[in-house]
């Protein structure tokens, strides 16, 4: 790629020179083999290995429902995680149950390693709602649409677990905030940076490079790799296989206990890939093509820890089948309390807009169900 | 009773409001050591610490961005914008965060946070110092915004943001920082006048000025004049941009017939538009002339030098009185 | 949601209306899996597997292999709970078709621009937009023309004193004593024109002062004559159509069925003109219009209940004696005369009646005087007085026993405590179907209007 010389913009070409083989820390070969490396390992029973297995395949398969119920129409749209389940399995099993998260709006995986109810954010997608839960219940943060801006609420939240003095031992908390590759070119995740470093906030920030914002690909977005970026903020970085589920429990894992102990920020990159399109409609095809995609499919997160398994004997025919089952089961849930969600009323959406209320906002409620209440057959509902 | 200006009844105000509250905290950029460039914030953080009050980055948006973690936290953030024209880069933050994340959570979560930006112009500054940027967030649901305009109101105003569970958008009026009035300190929060709502400043009897922030000065100023000339002006302080505490000035108008909304801030768009339609709406058979509008032009903030033309004055405002009775 | 659900056929894209079906891959009886591939269609391009949208049983299959259909025509109907029993008749309306939007072009269904579920379009962040219909919802009621104070559960701000009370969203406008209300082009022209508007009653909405009430205040007359256009032969001819006509016809039947007998009493009715002047001043009053026809009224209904004979209807072999009183009141409007009555005004307090007479003129001379209204009436007062007439002898509507005319108001010597007084005294004219009501229960009716008028504190204390 051209670096500026003369009067032309650089082309943006599909990132597979940059993908070939990056460095990063992985644990878990494509075909599903443990590799050591000298500073980070997993030490997982048997169940431990199993349990893994199963998220992974639980949180494909609820996605893929979503993706379904999108396309007949009963969520107006969905960001698919598919292929992104490792790093968000992994780094989602590395929290502790103090731990706080924030999410973007494609943190589905995760949500589920928290132990929550996956018909969650559905509400979101559907339109029945803006998504809304209480962050501190469920020591996970609402979706997060403006991309970026969860990272400078994670690191005040962060500063907050360091004035409450929460910082120093294993009950330390720390907080995670998850973004993508486009969201590193956003001020407010620089700001987030900056303000991390300076206030040495106990903050990991969890970066799933799936190399492509909609249609734009990482060249787009930076000219050295997305770990790096930590040095010049003056805090440590690492990148780590993104479809490698134990390297990113592993890392990850670390890196929290660092900050809980008081060690600062940690930026992680998971290098990872966007199997699906950015949200429903996108159409891929577009601006990217067949030979990358398929390249990728022989990373998968699920088929390499199968091998795994199957390879260490850790888990039987008995047992995939089992998991099998279980998703399908889970899946039928969703889709029916989905189905199942009401819609809100029309007045619904007068509350909540302040704590304190406001007249103004009464008033325009009184107004409108008068005026709701004047049509004939009035439920008011169109 | 204490003599007190402006800045110093905000800066006894927070004072206050720190001490009732650990969880109360400021931020911003030079609020720390150096107190503020206008003073407002002095020696705060040698009584609270840094903990407490926070020299930030520069980073409007994270000012913001941070607070709102914080007071998903627990914590109650006030943060400062050094001056309005600043404001933007953390209008993002501000608009669609803090504004919304309420009603996203349908209503689990609150965020009281306190965001203090002096504003209005008259200081013979350079560009970017002297905005009226408040119509931006009046416009915003979910965000209150207030202004407060003599030292009293300055005092209890923003201790009582810093209470209330809303997010509060404080505008305080720049060029009045030095301005002194009589504060009576030893009341309670309970006891004081309501944060959202206007009041009437000056009673009169032939026509209703309405002002906010640097501007109430300049009524109040043109109210003295014209009772020279006979005329007795009633004039009334909104306090409360968003929401507007309107009831006041209907009860006004329908006794005098008469409006003029005075406002620094560019005539298009801006908050008298919306009081105008109000009163018009509310008061139309009181109404013996259109309401009318004593506002900045709809230029970009000019030049120190030609700004006091710029600015509505008390000739304007009495000018505005005038045609009024023409109709 | 119906359990057997119909599927049409989508649009697969590149702007296909139809598709030709290939091949069934499942048949009627089959149970299926949902996203199970249930049809193969031929599009423009290659033929296409179409899945299932739903589990359940295969209901009924539309159309054969070979067949050309319309997208959206249902090609198949799923019975989603086979288990439930036997189905009921199939839905002759299916689920909507999907209203294809215009794919120009080459978008595939569920791509940015081409069709989605529902009649929308794509886009990248939702449902995406549909298109509307340009008709308008019924509504049962039309808005108020006075806004309602708003029920806030936000408290006001509570202000201390001295600042005044806060007073509720919109209501009356009311500005000091005697407001004027008039809209700023009615004040306008009334400047123009050099009209006093302090000096006139309005006849508009809340009382408000018109155009037309400015002008006729103007020609010095209550209506502007409309003057005839004469033919060459200086002679106009005026259809008998409408209001006109039924009046007419009422006007016949009453007159040459029900025998007419009128009596006059003429009243001092100085104490009741100060009793109104003091009732504008009470706080409560402020705005409401009351004009002596409100005494009158409150008079004739009160006198009914002491001669309730008087309001009945003569049924040829009964008389039919009301104990509801529905009080109608003669309007002259452009279309004709109009007698609109207050239902139950027996019921009614002072108040309440002065807003409904309100409301009734103003009705009446906007020409929006419903039928309901004008039907039921018991008793009739006519306001002659506007006119400037003394008395008159009414004719009955048909269907009541008695009307009364209320003359005009004026100044005139009157014998009062021994001494001659000016006195503002007008004459009452009752007209009554002789069939029903003889002389003496008459004129003891009239009696009593009478003596309510010229002293209706007395009347209050000594009548039960």
């Amino acid at each position: 790629m051209s670096k500026g010389d003369g009067a032309r913009l650089p082309a943006t070409d599909s990132p597979t020179s940059a993908a070939a083989d990056p460095e990063f820390v992985q644990l878990l070969t494509p075909t599903g083999e443990r590799v050591k490396h000298p500073e980070y390992d997993v030490d997982f029973t048997d169940e431990e290995f199993r349990g893994l297995y199963r998220d992974l395949v639980i949180v494909r398969k609820l996605d893929a429902e979503a993706t379904a119920l999108q396309r007949q129409g009963e969520l107006g749209i969905w960001a698919s995680l598919l292929g992104q389940e490792a790093a968000q399995v992994g780094s989602g099993r590395a929290l502790r149950p103090q731990d706080m998260a924030f999410p973007t709006y494609r943190e589905h995986g995760v949500l589920f390693c928290r132990g929550i109810d996956p018909i969650m954010p559905l509400g979101l997608f559907r339109g029945v709602d803006q998504g809304g839960w209480d962050p501190n219940q469920y020591k996970f943060n609402m979706y997060t649409i403006v991309i970026g801006a969860q990272t400078l609420h994670a690191t005040g939240y962060a500063m907050g677990i360091t004035m409450d003095g929460k910082v120093g031992g294993d009950d330390g908390e720390a907080v995670i905030a998850y973004f993508g590759d486009g969201a590193t070119s956003q001020g407010d995740v620089n700001e987030a940076f900056v303000w991390a470093s300076v206030f040495h906030a106990p903050l990991v920030f969890f970066c799933q490079n799936n190399q492509y914002a909609i249609s734009e690909p990482l060249e787009r977005q930076t000219r050295v790799p997305l770990y790096k970026r930590a040095d010049g903020f003056g805090f440590h970085g690492i990148r780590v296989d993104g479809n490698d589920v134990l390297a990113c429990y592993a890392v990850t894992r670390k890196a929290l206990d660092d900050a809980r102990h008081g060690q600062g920020p940690t930026l992680i990159e998971a290098y990872t890939y966007r199997m699906g399109a950015h949200t429903t409609s996108d159409d891929p095809t577009r601006y990217r093509i067949a030979a990358e995609v398929e390249e990728w499919k022989g990373k998968d997160p699920i088929k390499r820890l199968r091998a795994y398994l199957e390879r260490e004997e850790i888990a039987d025919d008995a047992f995939f089948g089992s998991v099998e089952d279980e998703a399908a089961r889970e899946a039928v849930s969703l889709r029916e309390r989905v189905l199942a969600m009401p819609d809100p009323q029309p007045l619904d959406m007068f509350d909540h807009v302040y704590p304190g209320g406001s007249p103004e906002v009464d008033q325009q409620r009184a107004e409108f169900g008068r005026y709701l209440e004047s049509f004939a057959g009035a439920e008011g509902h169109r | 009773m204490s003599t007190l200006t402006i800045g110093k009844a905000l800066n006894e105000g927070l004072r206050k409001a720190l001490e009732n509250d650990p969880k109360v905290l400021i931020m911003g950029e030079d609020v720390g050591k150096l107190g503020g460039v206008f003073r407002i914030t002095d020696g705060l953080q040698k009584d609270f610490g840094e903990q407490r009050i926070i020299d930030t980055p520069l980073a409007e948006s994270g000012i913001v961005g941070t607070a709102v973690g914080l007071a998903i936290r627990g914590y109650r953030p006030v943060c400062e914008i050094q001056f309005d024209g600043f404001v933007y880069p953390a209008y993002d933050q501000i608009v669609s965060q803090v504004a919304k994340m309420h009603y996203r959570s349908r209503g689990k979560l609150r965020l009281p946070i306190v965001i203090r930006i002096p504003f209005g112009g008259g200081i013979g500054a350079v560009e970017h110092h002297s905005e009226s940027p408040e119509a931006y967030f009046a416009h915003t649901a979910g965000l209150k915004v207030v202004a407060c305009a003599n030292p009293a109101d300055a005092f209890w105003m923003m201790q009582q943001a810093i209470a209330s569970d809303d997010p509060v958008i404080f505008f305080e009026p720049k060029r009045r920082y030095w301005e002194k009035g009589e504060v009576d300190t030893s009341t309670s929060l309970s006891d004081a006048y309501p944060l959202f709502a206007s009041k009437v400043v000056r009673q009169g009897t032939d026509a209703t000025v309405v002002a906010y922030g640097p501007m109430v000065r300049t009524a109040l100023d043109a109210a003295t004049a014209a009772a020279e000339e006979g005329r007795e002006l009633e004039v009334i302080d909104l306090r409360s941009l968003s929401p507007l505490d309107l009831d006041p000035v209907y009860a006004s108008v329908r006794r005098t017939g008469r409006l003029v909304v005075v406002h620094e801030a560019a005539r298009s768009g801006g908050l008298g538009g919306e009081v105008a339609a109000r009163v018009t709406e509310a008061c139309f058979y009181s109404l013996e002339a259109p309401v009318l509008r004593v506002t900045g032009f709809d230029i970009p903030y000019p030049a120190a030098r030609v700004e006091e033309e710029f600015l509505p004055d008390l000739d304007r405002v009495l000018d505005a009185v005038d045609r009024s009775f023409g109709w | 949601m119906s359990r057997v659900k119909e599927f049409p056929l989508p649009d697969l894209g590149e702007g296909l209306t139809e598709g030709e079906i290939l091949k069934w891959l499942v048949a009627e009886g089959d149970m299926i899996t949902l996203n199970q591939p249930i049809v193969e269609v031929e599009t423009a391009k290659a033929a296409v597997e179409i899945p299932a949208k739903w589990a359940g049983k295969v209901a009924r299959i539309f159309h054969g292999e070979g067949e050309t259909i319309e997208v959206g025509t249902p090609i198949i109907a799923i019975d989603t709970d086979p288990t439930a029993g036997d189905l009921p008749e199939p839905s002759a309306e299916s689920l909507a078709a999907v209203e294809v939007a215009p794919a120009e072009g080459m978008v595939e269904p569920g791509l940015i621009g081409g069709p989605a579920p529902g009649g929308r379009t794509a886009v990248l962040v939702g449902y995406g937009p549909k298109a509307g219909a340009a008709t308008r919802r019924p509504r049962i009621q039309t808005p108020a023309v006075v806004a309602v104070p708003a029920a806030t559960s936000t408290p006001a701000p509570v202000r201390p004193a001295p600042a005044p009370a806060p007073s509720p969203v919109p209501a009356e406008p009311v500005r000091g004593g005697g407001e004027t209300l008039a809209k700023p082009p009615v004040r306008k022209l009334a400047r123009d024109l050099g009209v006093d508007l302090t000096a006139l009653v309005g006849s508009g909405p809340s009382g408000s002062i018109t155009r037309d009430d400015v002008m006729a205040a103007q020609n010095g007359t209550v209506s502007a004559p409309t003057a005839p256009s004469f033919g060459p032969d200086r002679e106009q001819r005026v259809p008998v159509k409408g209001v006109r006509k039924l009046t007419a016809e009422n006007m016949v039947a009453s007159a040459f069925t029900a025998p007419h007998v009128t009596e006059f009493l003429t009243v001092d009715m100085t104490r009741s003109v100060r009793l109104l002047e003091r009732l504008r001043e009470l706080p409560d009053w402020r705005g409401v219009r009351v004009t002596p026809l409100l005494l009158v009224v409150r008079a004739v209904l009160l006198a009914v209940k002491r001669h309730p004979m008087i309001n009945s209807s003569w049924a040829d072999d009964s008389i039919v004696i009301k104990e509801y009183v529905n009080l109608g009141v003669a309007a002259a409007t452009p279309r004709g005369l109009v007698v609109p009555n207050i239902k139950d005004a027996g019921r009614l307090s002072l108040r309440e009646l002065a807003d409904a007479l309100t409301a009734l003129v103003a009705t009446a001379k906007d020409g929006r005087t419903s039928p309901a209204d004008m039907t039921g009436g018991t008793f009739t007062i006519t306001n002659v007085g506007v006119f400037g007439v003394d008395t008159g002898t009414p004719i009955l509507p048909p269907g009541e026993t008695a009307i009364l005319a209320f003359g005009a108001v004026r100044e005139m010597p009157w014998v009062n405590k021994g001494r001659v007084r000016v006195r503002q005294v007008t004459t009452l004219g009752l007209s009554f179907d002789h069939r029903v009501v003889d002389g003496e229960l008459g004129s003891l009716f009239l009696r009593d209007v009478g003596a309510f008028l010229s002293d209706p504190g007395a009347a209050l204390l000594g009548w039960t």
